[in-house]
């Protein structure tokens, strides 16, 4: 396993995680940190542990052992997008942002909701049901109600999993806005080493509940690459995750 | 806070959903019309086929009153609707269950009362569809034929008395048509005692004494009768069963009909509400946001047993404002029954929350929640066993039913009910904890 690689005080850590369900072990001593304005790449295999661990920095779930902690005077608050939009279908897209932000504490509900419509340029779906609303507009709004606490650490799932390539690339161009103009830091889950080398600073690969890699794309390929591979990050991927990877 | 946030949001949601709404609205006044029905059901009586087979025409006279055989089919007429038809029909009628029985007159039924060769019998044949009718058709009908014994005895024992009477003081008397006077015990007694005083006045002594064994038995047969009448009118008048009627407009049987109307009405929105409510912020996926600190599962699931409560409470409301307007019963006592439809609203609710927090989705949790409280509801009209009685005591339906049946038929405020009150906050409060643990054990995975 290789170090962080970057320099600084991270603005969220976790070290030690375990997560057992019965007899199955998710998540096996796995740690994590994360710093301002650093686009975190989790990569794995199905069954890996990456949602499980994404599901605890959330606060979604409770790890077995291990402990998650913010580094002091930070803005402890994340934003969470699980894989699957989490919102109310019979509520348009002003109710949900709006809800949301009262939720979060926002003072002024009505002005946090118009702001998300904005950002997230969802002003032309404002008073659509999500039920009605495309896949890729779903997801927005999905990471909008995200924004409405205004973290400092974005969390998603797999967020372009079920997107077309038009809709990933807006989500990308929002969420690399959000990170380099905001300063969130975003982790995000991926099946795909592309899109973690295109989008992520760094990459934390996971294997059986345990992270085997952490450090950037080129370190990857550094250390695990196979010459003459037609593409060295995936190989390196697959090299170090155990399958075979030409 | 949060949790009236989410609970204005689900009442908003409510009343955007014209389908939902309209089975809130309509349910109550579906319930109030059938119970209405199957009140005025409860009164209708039977149908029986009537076969009269007795073609003699005969009369019967008792106590110098003139009776026909149609005197004693409209006792039974009292009971039951008599369609008069031939033996064939009635048995075909019975068999396609257009009639609930088939009563039949003997042929020789009035001679037999007349004469008393054999006891006079009448013969019902009930259906086989329906035990429970065919009881009651069987009850009824015992009734009609023991009242109509009572009549007979009453009046047979009256004439024995008139009869006695005369026997005893002397009089006119006619049997079978034919009059006469008879000298009676008394004036015999009477008689005897002067002879018996000439005979001696004549110097008769021996043939006077001869006289006293004579005048000792007309004297006992004398006293003998009286005692006899005596109890005979004792017998005419047996234990009779004086029917106070309820006070106008807290009839038990409409109290009965009433109070399950609400129950099936507040216990299965109630449960399924709330059941939908929580299943539904899981299919939304929108429980992994919530738990993250949003709303504790605790405020969750009491938002969602409140929603149901109050949504229980407008029902109800509707219902009883139905039947106050509709029947003549007395649904006064607003203050009471708002407190009542709430405490029993939450019970359901938590019932509910607890079954849409088990099960999975929210079809799921909808048919759970269908299948178990119809067999509870059912428990909680009628615990007959002390085991029923136990496990309906487990569940609010059984105690809502006595709360609410209470409100309607107690003239003043029922002195159970803070104890049923009580009861149903208790199980609000349990299911509601058994709720939330659920919901904790299942959503921090």
């Amino acid at each position: 396993m290789s170090g962080d690689g970057q320099a600084g005080e991270p603005l969220l850590a976790a070290a030690g995680l375990t997560k057992r369900y019965r007899a199955t072990v998710a998540l096996d001593g796995a740690g994590i940190a994360v710093r301002e304005g650093e686009a975190v790449a989790l990569l794995g295999p199905n069954g890996s542990g990456k949602t499980t661990l994404l599901t605890i920095l959330a606060g979604v779930s409770r790890p077995t052992s291990g402990a998650t902690t913010w580094r002091p005077g930070g803005v402890a608050r994340v934003g969470w997008v699980p894989h699957d939009p989490a919102l109310y279908g019979r509520l348009t897209t002003r109710e949900n942002l709006r809800l949301f932000a009262a939720l979060e504490g926002a003072p002024d509900p009505d002005a946090a909701a118009a702001d998300l419509l904005a950002r997230a340029d969802l002003a032309e779906y404002a008073d659509r049901l999500a039920a009605r609303l495309s896949t890729g507009t779903r997801q927005r709004l999905n990471l909008a109600i995200a924004l409405a606490g205004e973290p400092s650490v974005l969390l998603l799932d797999e967020p372009t999993a079920t997107l077309s390539p038009d809709q990933r690339h807006r989500l990308w161009a929002w969420l690399d806005e959000l990170r380099t103009v905001d300063g969130l830091a975003v982790v995000f889950s991926t099946q795909s080493v592309d899109e973690a080398v295109a989008h992520g600073d760094r990459m934390v690969v996971l294997a059986g509940g345990r992270v085997v890699f952490d450090g950037d794309a080129a370190r990857l390929v550094a250390d695990h690459g196979t010459p003459g591979a037609r593409d060295p990050a995936e190989a390196a991927f697959l090299a170090v995750v155990g399958a075979d990877g030409r | 806070m949060n949790a009236l946030r989410l609970l204005g949001k689900d009442l908003r949601l409510l009343l955007r959903t014209p389908a939902l709404l309209a089975i809130l609205v309509g349910y109550p006044v579906l319930v109030a019309v059938l119970v209405a029905l199957a009140l005025q059901g409860e009164e209708r009586r039977p149908e029986v086929a009537f076969v009269n087979l007795d073609r003699s025409g005969r009369t019967v006279v008792v106590g110098g009153e003139r009776t026909s055989l149609d005197d004693y089919v409209a006792r039974f007429a009292d009971e039951v609707h008599l369609r008069p038809t031939d033996a064939a029909t009635a048995r075909r009628a019975l068999e396609d269950g257009r009639v609930a029985a088939v009563l039949t007159v003997p042929e020789g039924f009035v001679d037999n009362l007349v004469f008393g060769a054999e006891p006079p019998t009448v013969e019902l044949v009930t259906s086989r569809r329906s035990a429970v009718r065919s009881e009651a058709i069987t009850h009824r009908m015992e009734s009609a034929v023991f009242r109509i014994n009572q009549g007979l005895a009453a009046d047979y024992i009256g004439q024995l008395l008139v009869l006695a009477d005369r026997v005893v003081n002397g009089g006119t008397i006619t049997v079978f048509g034919v009059s006469g006077e008879i000298y009676g015990i008394t004036r015999s007694v009477a008689l005897l005692d002067e002879l018996r005083r000439t005979l001696r006045a004549r110097g008769d002594g021996d043939l006077a004494q001869r006289l006293d064994p004579l005048e000792d038995f007309v004297r006992d047969t004398g006293d003998n009768l009286r005692l006899a009448a005596r109890a005979a009118s004792a017998i005419r008048s047996p234990v009779r069963l004086r029917v106070v009627q309820a006070a106008p407009g807290r009839e038990p049987l409409s109290a009965f009909g009433v109070a399950g109307a609400l129950l099936v009405s507040l216990g299965l929105v109630g449960v399924l509400l709330a059941a939908s409510a929580i299943s539904g912020e899981r299919e939304d996926n929108v429980l992994v946001r919530l738990r993250r600190g949003l709303v504790s599962p605790g405020a969750l699931v009491g938002e969602k047993i409140a929603f149901s409560a109050l949504a229980g409470v407008a029902m109800g409301l509707v219902l009883l404002a139905l039947l106050a307007v509709g029947t003549s019963l007395a649904i006064g006592r607003w203050g009471l029954w708002i407190p009542t439809l709430l405490v029993a609203g939450l019970a359901f609710g938590a019932f509910g929350v607890l079954v849409g927090a088990l099960a999975r989705e929210t079809r799921t949790a909808l048919l759970a929640g269908l299948m178990l409280a119809l067999p509870l509801i059912f428990l909680g009209l009628v615990p007959e066993s002390p085991a029923a009685s136990a496990v309906s005591a487990a569940f609010a339906f059984g105690p809502a039913f006595e709360a609410f049946q209470g409100l309607i038929v107690e003239p003043e405020t029922p002195s159970d009910l803070p104890l049923r009150l009580g009861h149903l906050a208790l199980l609000a409060a349990a299911f509601g904890t058994a709720a939330a643990l659920v919901l904790t054990r299942r959503e921090s995975r």
